[in-house]
């Protein structure tokens, strides 16, 4: 048995030969697939660039995963736990009463912001995303404007204080605090500042006629065992497919919610039109190339019917000849596959400098990752297969005795 | 080497239905036959059933090779891979146009036959007829760059390459100038006879088959078609 990888050789040799003996015409059917192949590779890389970046602007802004709770009313902490375990939410915290959500920031040099939003965070904020601190405790993180205002820096310590109005009475409640880190201005657009969500819950206290130790404030109920409630929670999708679950189900419970589900489902019907008229394209163009190609690659066997003839006489049985075209079928494929990926290569160079000084895009290039390209390169072979088995089918019915018969 | 009786081949059907009948045929080792004819008689059918490639509706008495191989019996059994194996392994083929692959050197077309059967690609003997036949200076070239009478003098040596016993050769001349045709005969006849194989040589040139005083198998048309008999 040690033959047959030895004849397997012998006849891949022959494929070779053959090609390379009609080398012109081998150039004109791989010529033909190239023809196919590299516009289809770019056609795709474009589309599939498009669509990546219309994802990637989604993606990069944390409010496009944000569902926003319009109905306000008490949510207890099993609730907000429940919600943080579903698997289509990214992150969920819980919010108090807007009001509430607020407090006056200054600091040493006398830099006021009054009536600043605290906003509740924790870790895993998508606020946060490039940050790696966390508001907790007395730590806080400021928004790019208010950072600005207060000329506050990472590691300054900062005063936050609160008004009550308890019996007639007006009491200011005081805390420090200490910025960990600032956003980038892109992040959040108005005076904030993150902050620990039990710190938040304390500060709500106080202004519900709590006292407050955090705060220096004595007077006031003792009430330390009274649930938490929340009137709302900031609430972020997991990824962006999970937004318009999660819409529909705060709408089962009959919370009216606030998303750009309408942007998210924008970008998903461009990628299913471009993907529907890019499969036509590919489709049409394919059966074209498989039409062309059969046709020389047949034309070529009927040609060559007495060579396979005197191969047959020659003591080459069928399936040799079967691995002979399919050999020189694939070979075709493959060498106009790599050249297409040259030009694809080529073109996408010379291209994306273009589309990115268009005005109309900013970052759109044409990409494909290597499982596409393995996909695009499996989709070739097929092609060059089928067009091997009708040739395989041709050239199984001749005859060595055809090599003695004169044509 | 080869033993033939009574070999009967039909082609075509109603009438247009042809058969070709030869009653015996004995060819040793070393002896070279011309099966003579007018053009269209069926020496080509006779010659395709011979080399395994065509069915006979009979095949009578049928062996060949010094252990006489009883090739009537692989018929009757229909094996086909048997048949196959038999042709490229005893049976040489020389065909009208040479039947050369254009892609392959000389040397290539010539070690084919050896290398699809297993064997070495360099053989003594094949060294010995490219020398004999003055292709030892041609062996790199390819068949289109040859004239023809070179191009039939390689196939001739490809045709003998694995040492078959049977030499089938079909109007090996028929596109040679007498002169180029009486030299290939030539040294076909003494290689054939020093290598001790036999071989059938169609061929409708009377003259080069006298000239040679080969034994004939002669055409005479019958009824049915065709029968070939040993001239007297």
């Amino acid at each position: 048995m040690t033959l047959l990888p030895k004849r397997a050789a012998l006849i891949l040799r022959l494929a070779v030969q053959d090609l390379w003996h009609e080398r012109k015409m081998s150039l004109c059917i791989t010529a033909s697939l190239v023809a196919v192949i590299a516009p289809l590779l770019l056609l795709f890389g474009l589309k599939h660039g498009v669509v990546t970046q219309l994802q990637n602007e989604l993606l990069n802004d944390p409010r496009n995963m944000e569902v926003r709770m319009l109905t306000t009313a008490s949510y207890d902490a099993d609730w907000i736990h429940a919600l943080q375990n579903r698997p289509d939410v990214g992150f969920a915290v819980g919010k108090t009463r807007s009001l509430n959500a607020q407090a006056d920031l200054y600091n040493d040099e006398r830099r006021f912001l009054d009536n600043a939003e605290l906003i509740p965070s924790a870790s895993g904020d998508p606020l946060l995303q490039d940050l790696t601190v966390f508001p907790q405790g007395n730590g806080v993180v400021l928004s790019a404007s208010a950072a600005r205002q207060l000329k506050a820096e990472a590691g300054d310590s900062l005063t936050l204080a609160v008004n009550r109005r308890l019996n007639g009475e007006r009491e200011r409640g005081t805390m420090k605090v200490q910025v960990l880190q600032r956003l980038a201005p892109s992040r959040f657009p108005r005076p904030a500042a993150l902050i620990d969500v039990d710190t938040l819950i304390e500060l709500e206290r106080f202004r519900d006629g709590d006292a407050s130790r955090l705060l220096g404030v004595t007077t006031g109920a003792e009430r330390d065992d009274h649930p938490v409630h929340y009137s709302r929670a900031r609430l972020y999708a997991s990824d962006m497919d999970a937004v318009e679950g999660l819409v529909k189900a705060l709408e089962a419970q009959h919370i009216n919610t606030d998303s750009r589900l309408a942007d998210i489902q924008n970008v998903k019907a461009i990628s299913r039109m471009l993907g529907l008229i890019f499969r036509l394209i590919a489709l049409t163009a394919l059966i074209g190339c498989l039409a062309s190609m059969a046709g020389a690659f047949l034309a070529n066997i009927d040609r060559k019917r007495q060579q396979y003839a005197v191969l047959r006489l020659l003591g080459l049985h069928r399936a040799g000849i079967a691995l002979h075209v399919v050999a020189q079928a694939s070979l075709m494929a493959i060498t106009a596959f790599i050249a297409a990926l040259g030009l694809y290569a080529l073109s996408a160079t010379l291209f994306n400098p273009l589309l990115r000084a268009s005005d109309m895009t900013t970052h759109i290039a044409t990409h494909m990752t290597p499982l596409q390209l393995l996909v695009a390169f499996a989709l070739t072979l097929s092609v060059a297969l089928l067009v091997a088995l009708l040739g395989v089918a041709r050239a199984f019915r001749i005859q060595p005795a055809e090599s003695l018969r004169e044509i | 080497m080869l033993s033939l009786r009574d070999l009967y081949i039909t082609r075509g059907r109603g009438h247009e239905r042809y058969a070709v009948h030869l009653p015996e045929l004995r060819l040793d080792a070393g002896e070279v036959v011309a099966v003579v004819g007018p053009s269209g008689c069926g020496k080509s059918t006779l010659l395709e059933a011979i080399g395994l490639l065509l069915e006979p509706d009979r095949p009578g008495h049928f062996t060949l090779g010094r252990q006489k191989q009883d090739l009537a019996r692989l018929w009757q059994q229909d094996d086909a891979a048997a048949l196959a194996t038999v042709r490229s392994r005893d049976m040489g083929f020389m065909l009208q146009n040479g039947g050369l692959l254009p892609y392959l050197s000389v040397r290539d077309n010539i070690a084919l036959p050896r290398q699809l059967l297993g064997l070495t690609a360099k053989s003594a003997r094949v060294d010995h007829a490219c020398e004999t036949l003055g292709l030892t200076p041609l062996l790199d070239k390819r068949p289109a760059a040859l004239s023809i009478g070179e191009r039939q003098r390689s196939a001739f040596v490809r045709a003998i390459a694995h040492e078959p016993a049977l030499l089938l050769a079909d109007e090996p001349t028929a596109a040679l100038d007498p002169h180029a045709g009486a030299r290939l005969f030539g040294v076909m006849t003494a290689l054939v006879q020093e290598l001790e194989m036999a071989a059938l040589v169609v061929s409708h040139d009377r003259e080069l088959v006298a000239e040679f005083a080969l034994r004939r198998m002669v055409a005479s048309l019958t009824t049915e078609g065709c029968r070939f008999d040993a001239a007297p």
